[in-house]
């Protein structure tokens, strides 16, 4: 149908439908390891999922960005499992979205491999690309966040109200980085459609005529064994909601100043047998102290009667011996 | 899907109850009108927003009689209660972050769907009537969001309403009752939360089931209007039916959007402020993120004053609102392609950009004033 497409259509029209197709599953994958606890996003979430969204391009750029330009979208060891897993996703997909335009858009025959090829080749050009991406637009954005404060720092400008000041200044370096960001992407997805274009050009025409390859390209998209396919999805819902439930925190990660819960200290665990030993042996303990106490306490009253029946009764007080009183509790402790 | 058992089988217990119920109710016509309905130009990602508004309506409602199993919407217990669904019921922080980002999703969805519309033309004869029911349906997922705010009776909630509240009572004629039927008294407190939650769940639920029926009943009516561009031989050649192509559509979207929000509640769950007093404090009072648009708009110079106010928050947006019931009545060129039709595409990108910096402006304006 269009064999003068442009470089820029090429790269977008593959591209665009790409990132959606593989989107469910790795959002999926996301879901988890959000509830796992192994990745967290701190304010960059919506960074976080545009460069999920286009991980066939971002996947070698990340690391690139995050460790060489010291700019991450967020922490935990789930971030680069995720983007690995993204790679198999990514590749089927690019396989999916790349047959579709060949046979919809191109009218050719899908070369073998189509997936495989597409993935490396957009993975290298955005692992390239998208870091001088990263700080041109950085770069760009800072220079025209300073000129438009400038711009307000002169006399004149001085009297500006804040809520006017703020609306024009974002309006001044907002169209400049949208501007250049623009046209950066217009370059990116040109230059996928440049590395893509010899695979166009070598590619056979369709021999059908376009309800033919409508009717291809609708049947390329069913699965052989409908049943089996439905099978396999359900139960992967049911694996990963099972997962998803399985992880997730009970309570609040972030609990309220008011309603922090007092620490709880474990008690003991209660050995039944030990307990009645134990409590045993201090009966026997006692029921020992007790007896000794009473033959004191009778020895002490028989003196007494032979100290009386001496005659020297009321002449000399008789001290209750020492050992007739109570002992301390720590020293019936067993 | 047929249900008639095959010659010299006997029909399985499944089939029986499908041929009972069918006797009395004709379920395989009904099915055959649901699902065989053709999709002109063939199923398409773009229309998934009403399906997944639906489906977010429903999750709303789970989520949403789950924590009315331990909220009480008493002045003296609302705080205390929801700081229990927090903190002590199992997984009811995130069943509570969850709707609380369900209902953002909601407004996102309804946004990009009314977008859908009125790029692809979809407004215009014959369906004037699916358009009008949606803008109501639109007010009243607004509705939803306003009145909810409410519900948790912190700082955040108690302003956020006041500032409303005050924003409404500047209506002509209707502002001074709407807001003294809201607040049931000089202050919100008992009455106004009394109010709030009858409205926001039992009111706007019942409004929003019979206003989405007739939208949906409407939509069946007119039928879906295709794509915008494409030669006849390349639309009849895509043409298929609802059923699978655009149900499996609209259930990967559907579990797009649950990802997305249960990616939301993990990364940012609901946390609350200290509980609502009649004194702000340090505290700044906003609305919810969707309004923050109108909110900066008032901040601006040309909007101060009594009757600057007036225009910046009742006449500006109800002449929007005017200008959006009357549009199908305006517009009434049959061309649908967006590309053809300069003047829309002008308006919507200009309205989407002034949403943007202003949402953007609310939000650098909170530096300056801490």
């Amino acid at each position: 149908m269009n064999d003068q497409i442009s470089p820029t259509k090429l790269g977008f029209g593959i591209l665009w439908p790409t990132f959606w197709t593989g989107l469910p599953i790795k959002l999926a994958l996301a879901v988890l390891f959000l509830a796992f606890g192994i990745m967290h996003f701190e304010t960059r979430i919506a960074l976080a999922f545009l460069m999920l969204l286009a991980s066939p391009v971002t996947v070698f750029a990340l690391p690139t960005i995050t460790m060489g330009l010291d700019s991450h979208i967020g922490e935990g060891a789930g971030i680069a499992l995720l983007f690995l897993l993204a790679i198999p996703i990514d590749i089927w997909a690019l396989g999916v979205a790349g047959r579709t335009f060949f046979l919809e858009r191109l009218r050719r025959e899908p070369p073998d491999g189509l997936g495989l090829t597409l993935w490396w080749k957009c993975a290298l050009i955005g692992a390239i690309f998208l870091p001088i991406l990263w700080v041109a637009e950085s770069a760009t954005t800072d220079a025209a966040i300073s000129v438009a404060h400038t711009i307000f720092e002169t006399g004149f400008l001085a009297g500006i109200p804040v809520p006017e000041r703020i609306s024009i200044e974002l309006t001044i370096w907002g169209t400049v980085a949208t501007g250049v960001l623009l046209v950066l992407l217009v370059i990116g997805f040109s230059l996928v459609g440049r590395a893509i274009r010899g695979m166009v050009r070598s590619a056979r025409h369709a021999a059908e005529n376009y309800e033919g390859l409508i009717t291809r390209w609708d049947l390329m998209r069913v699965p052989g064994d409908q049943g089996l396919m439905l099978a396999a999805l359900s139960g992967v819902a049911v694996l990963l909601s099972l997962l998803f439930w399985a992880s997730l925190p009970v309570f609040t990660p972030h609990p309220h100043d008011c309603c922090t819960k007092p620490e709880v200290k474990a008690e003991p665990a209660f050995k039944p047998l030990e307990t009645l030993n134990k409590d045993e042996k201090l009966i026997t303990q006692l029921a020992a102290r007790v007896e000794l106490l009473v033959e004191q306490r009778a020895e002490a009253e028989l003196e007494k009667e032979k100290s009386k029946k001496n005659g020297e009764a009321g002449k000399e007080e008789v001290k209750a011996p020492e050992a007739t009183e109570p002992a301390p509790p720590a020293a019936v402790k067993p | 899907m047929s249900h008639t058992p095959s010659a010299g089988t006997q029909p399985t217990v499944v089939e029986k109850v499908f041929d009972f119920v069918d006797e009395r109710v004709g379920l395989k016509l009904l099915a055959a009108k649901m699902l065989n309905e053709s999709v002109p130009g063939g199923s398409r990602w773009a229309y998934v927003f009403g399906s997944i508004l639906l489906f977010i309506f429903i999750m709303q409602a789970v989520t949403g009689v789950l924590l009315m199993f331990y909220y009480v919407p008493t002045a003296d217990h609302a705080y205390a209660s929801t700081q229990y669904i927090l903190h002590d019921v199992d997984y009811g922080w995130f069943l509570l972050s969850y709707h609380f980002w369900g209902s953002t999703a909601m407004v996102v969805c309804v946004f990009a769907h009314m977008s859908q519309v009125f790029l692809w033309g979809a407004y215009k004869k014959p369906r004037e009537l699916i358009w009008l029911v949606g803008l109501l349906l639109f007010a009243l997922v607004m509705g939803f969001g306003f009145t909810g705010y409410l519900l948790p009776w912190d700082q955040r909630a108690y302003w956020a309403t006041t500032v409303g509240v005050e924003i409404m009572d500047k209506t002509p004629l209707i502002g001074d009752f709407l807001a003294r039927l809201l607040k049931g008294g000089a202050t919100p407190g008992q009455m106004t939360l009394s109010r709030f939650f009858v409205i926001h769940v039992m009111v706007l639920p019942a409004a929003l089931i019979a206003f989405a029926g007739l939208h949906l009943f409407l939509f069946r009516c007119a039928g879906p209007g295709g794509p915008f561009r494409g030669t006849p031989v390349e639309l009849k050649a895509k043409t298929d039916y609802f059923f699978p192509r655009q149900i499996w559509k609209d259930v990967v979207g559907m579990a797009v959007v649950f990802a997305c929000i249960c990616a939301l509640a993990f990364w940012e769950p609901v946390v609350l402020l200290d509980e609502a007093t009649p004194d702000p404090g340090d505290y700044h009072p906003e609305p919810e993120w969707y309004f923050l648009f109108l909110f900066q708009h008032l901040r601006l110079k040309m909007f101060s004053g009594e009757f600057g106010q007036f225009l910046g928050a009742i006449a500006f947006p109800s002449l929007l609102g005017a200008l959006l019931v009357a549009l199908p009545f305006i517009d009434r060129d049959s061309e649908r392609n967006i590309f053809k039709r300069p003047i829309a595409l002008t308006l919507w990108v200009m309205f989407m950009v002034s949403i943007l910096i202003f949402t953007v402006s609310a939000i650098i304006n909170r530096e300056f004033l801490d």
